[in-house]
């Protein structure tokens, strides 16, 4: 790590660390009841006894393992179609109306009718984060590729690309920012609409753990539940998806077009 | 492609296009009865100003639109659709973003099968020629308006086309750069003797580059000058050269006649 990205983490986790000394504070001073907020101390009992009780690990693995197959399955359809959508002008321009509302629908709406078609479980959730992911790439995948120049793929076309390769060479890497960007945004909204399914249509996973504890008032386990649905959220974030957007973007000088 | 012996001309017989404007609602004649004969190895200039049909009859040529009637021979073999036989420089560059210097050079051959070891020294080879040896590692978007078609033009070269077709490639380059490439682009000709058509409204480029300028006015061909000023040709020599200041006023006398 450089000097300097250690200093920028640095700043980044100051306020977070300023809120840990208050709480650690502030809550006893008060004398908060327990029910309504839980002491610092407590939450990292909590976190310890669910690390070695392996129920912690099991809630984090269900959520991430839904995530994982709700976004593969999603990225498998959405970037075939949106290429094929995005390679011809009317049918993208018929289309992306369509695309841009249910990107914006896609999500906990889906829910209702998710444990009607699936029942509840792993089927629902994953349906959720599919629409979650599958809307926006789908649709991000279109736009790349639509706005790539024309003279970009005539030049590949006068230098012998055929179909394969036009797809390969050109529609593809000339629509990855795009695409990244897709996954990015897609996945956060993912994210959360998993954690509100797992509230309502499963009895693993984050979000159920969060939604039980509550009914006990074991108000240390609902809030490490939340400090883990953040970090983790913001790990795979910071560490992942970020990174690979400012590589396309920044190494290609691509323009952001989304 | 250059195989065998087949020959590297371009003959245009009674070549027209007809635009439908969607918005007017009318038929636009941009190329009227265009004839042409371009011998192997000969650099021809089409010159005329802005809206005569130039781009017009270059793209009809590449193949990237069609032509409405008249016929275009590249070798002998009707054109239909783009294909390796005919290398364009773009005026916009046209280079792919996301592949570095040698990749975009290397991506002709790429196309045609070459394997990765044999396409790399093709690439450096023409890299070489065009003065780029030292970028050939970055990519298009780390280098100046000028580097970026020194690339265009090695690129198209190192797939070793029939014909080189060029529009306006050195218009968004500054003055000085602009004088660098020509004399550049006329070395690289006397080095590898393409058949080339350069199109241009600068009549001091058309003169300089070319064996023959052919005027262009409203989609028609008003005439065609030879050009036989002694090679190498720098604009040092060029400047103060009585043959070359009559030829440019020809020819400039010409196109605003019409
Ligand atoms: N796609 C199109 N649809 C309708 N009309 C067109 C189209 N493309 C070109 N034209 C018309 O055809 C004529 C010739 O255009 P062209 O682009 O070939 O000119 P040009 O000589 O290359 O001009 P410039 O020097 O400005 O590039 C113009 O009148 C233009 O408006
Ligand atoms: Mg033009």
């Amino acid at each position: 790590m450089t000097k300097r990205s250690f200093i920028s983490a640095l700043w980044f986790c100051a306020p977070f660390a300023v809120l840990i000394v208050l709480w650690a504070i502030l809550i006893p001073y008060f004398d908060v009841n327990p029910r309504l907020f839980p002491h610092l101390t407590a939450v990292v009992q909590a976190g310890i006894e669910g690390i070695q009780d392996g129920t912690l690990v099991q809630h984090i693995g269900a959520s991430l393992l839904r995530v994982a197959v709700g976004t593969l399955l999603a990225l498998l359809v959405a970037i075939p179609l949106g290429v094929a959508m995005g390679v011809s002008p009317v049918v993208s321009t018929f289309l992306t109306p369509l695309f841009r509302f249910f990107s914006v629908l896609a999500g906990i709406a889906w829910i209702p009718i998710a444990t009607l078609w699936f029942g509840y479980g792993f089927g629902a959730i994953t349906f959720i984060i599919f629409n979650a992911v599958f809307f926006i790439v789908t649709y991000n995948t279109l736009l790349g590729v639509s706005t790539i120049p024309l003279h970009v793929r005539n030049a590949a076309a006068s230098l012998g690309a055929g179909r394969w390769a036009m797809l390969t060479e050109v529609l593809l890497p000339g629509a990855l920012p795009n695409i990244v960007t897709g996954i990015r945004t897609g996945m956060g909204f993912a994210w959360r609409g998993l954690i509100a399914a797992e509230m309502i249509a499963t009895n693993v996973g984050l979000g159920y753990m969060l939604f039980v504890a509550r009914d006990f008032y074991k108000t240390e386990v609902i809030v490490l539940g939340m400090i883990v649905i953040g970090v983790l959220w913001l790990l795979l974030d910071r560490l992942l998806l970020a990174p690979i957007e400012r590589a396309t973007i920044e190494r290609w000088g691509m323009v952001q077009r989304a | 492609m250059g195989v065998g012996d087949a020959v590297k001309n371009l003959v245009i017989r009674n070549l027209s296009k007809t635009y439908f404007d969607v918005y007017a609602g009318t038929q636009v004649t941009a190329v009227r009865d265009v004839s042409l004969n371009v011998p192997e190895s000969e650099f021809i200039s089409i010159v005329g100003p802005s809206g005569c049909g130039k781009s017009t009859i270059l793209n009809m040529i590449a193949g990237f639109i069609p032509h409405s009637s008249g016929e275009i021979l590249v070798g002998g073999k009707p054109v239909n659709g783009p294909g390796p036989d005919r290398g364009v420089v773009f005026q916009s560059f046209a280079l792919f973003p996301w592949r570095t210097v040698l990749e975009n050079v290397a991506f002709g051959p790429k196309m045609r099968g070459v394997g990765k070891v044999e396409r790399e020294k093709i690439a450096h080879e023409f890299l070489a020629l065009a003065k780029l040896s030292e970028a050939a590692g970055r990519y298009p978007n780390e280098l100046s308006g000028g580097m970026q078609q020194r690339v265009g033009v090695a690129r198209a070269l190192a797939n070793e086309p029939d014909v080189l077709l060029m529009d306006e490639p050195f218009a968004s380059v500054d003055a000085q750069t602009r004088m660098t490439l020509q004399e550049e682009l006329t070395r690289i000709w006397e080095a590898k003797r393409p058949t080339v058509i350069f199109i241009t409204h600068d009549v001091a480029e058309a003169v300089f580059l070319a064996n023959r300028v052919v005027a262009l006015s409203k989609g028609k061909v008003l005439d065609e000058i030879e050009v036989d000023l002694p090679r190498p040709r720098v604009w040092d020599d060029l400047h103060e050269n009585e043959q070359f200041k009559s030829l440019t006023a020809r020819v400039l006398q010409l196109v605003r006649s019409a």
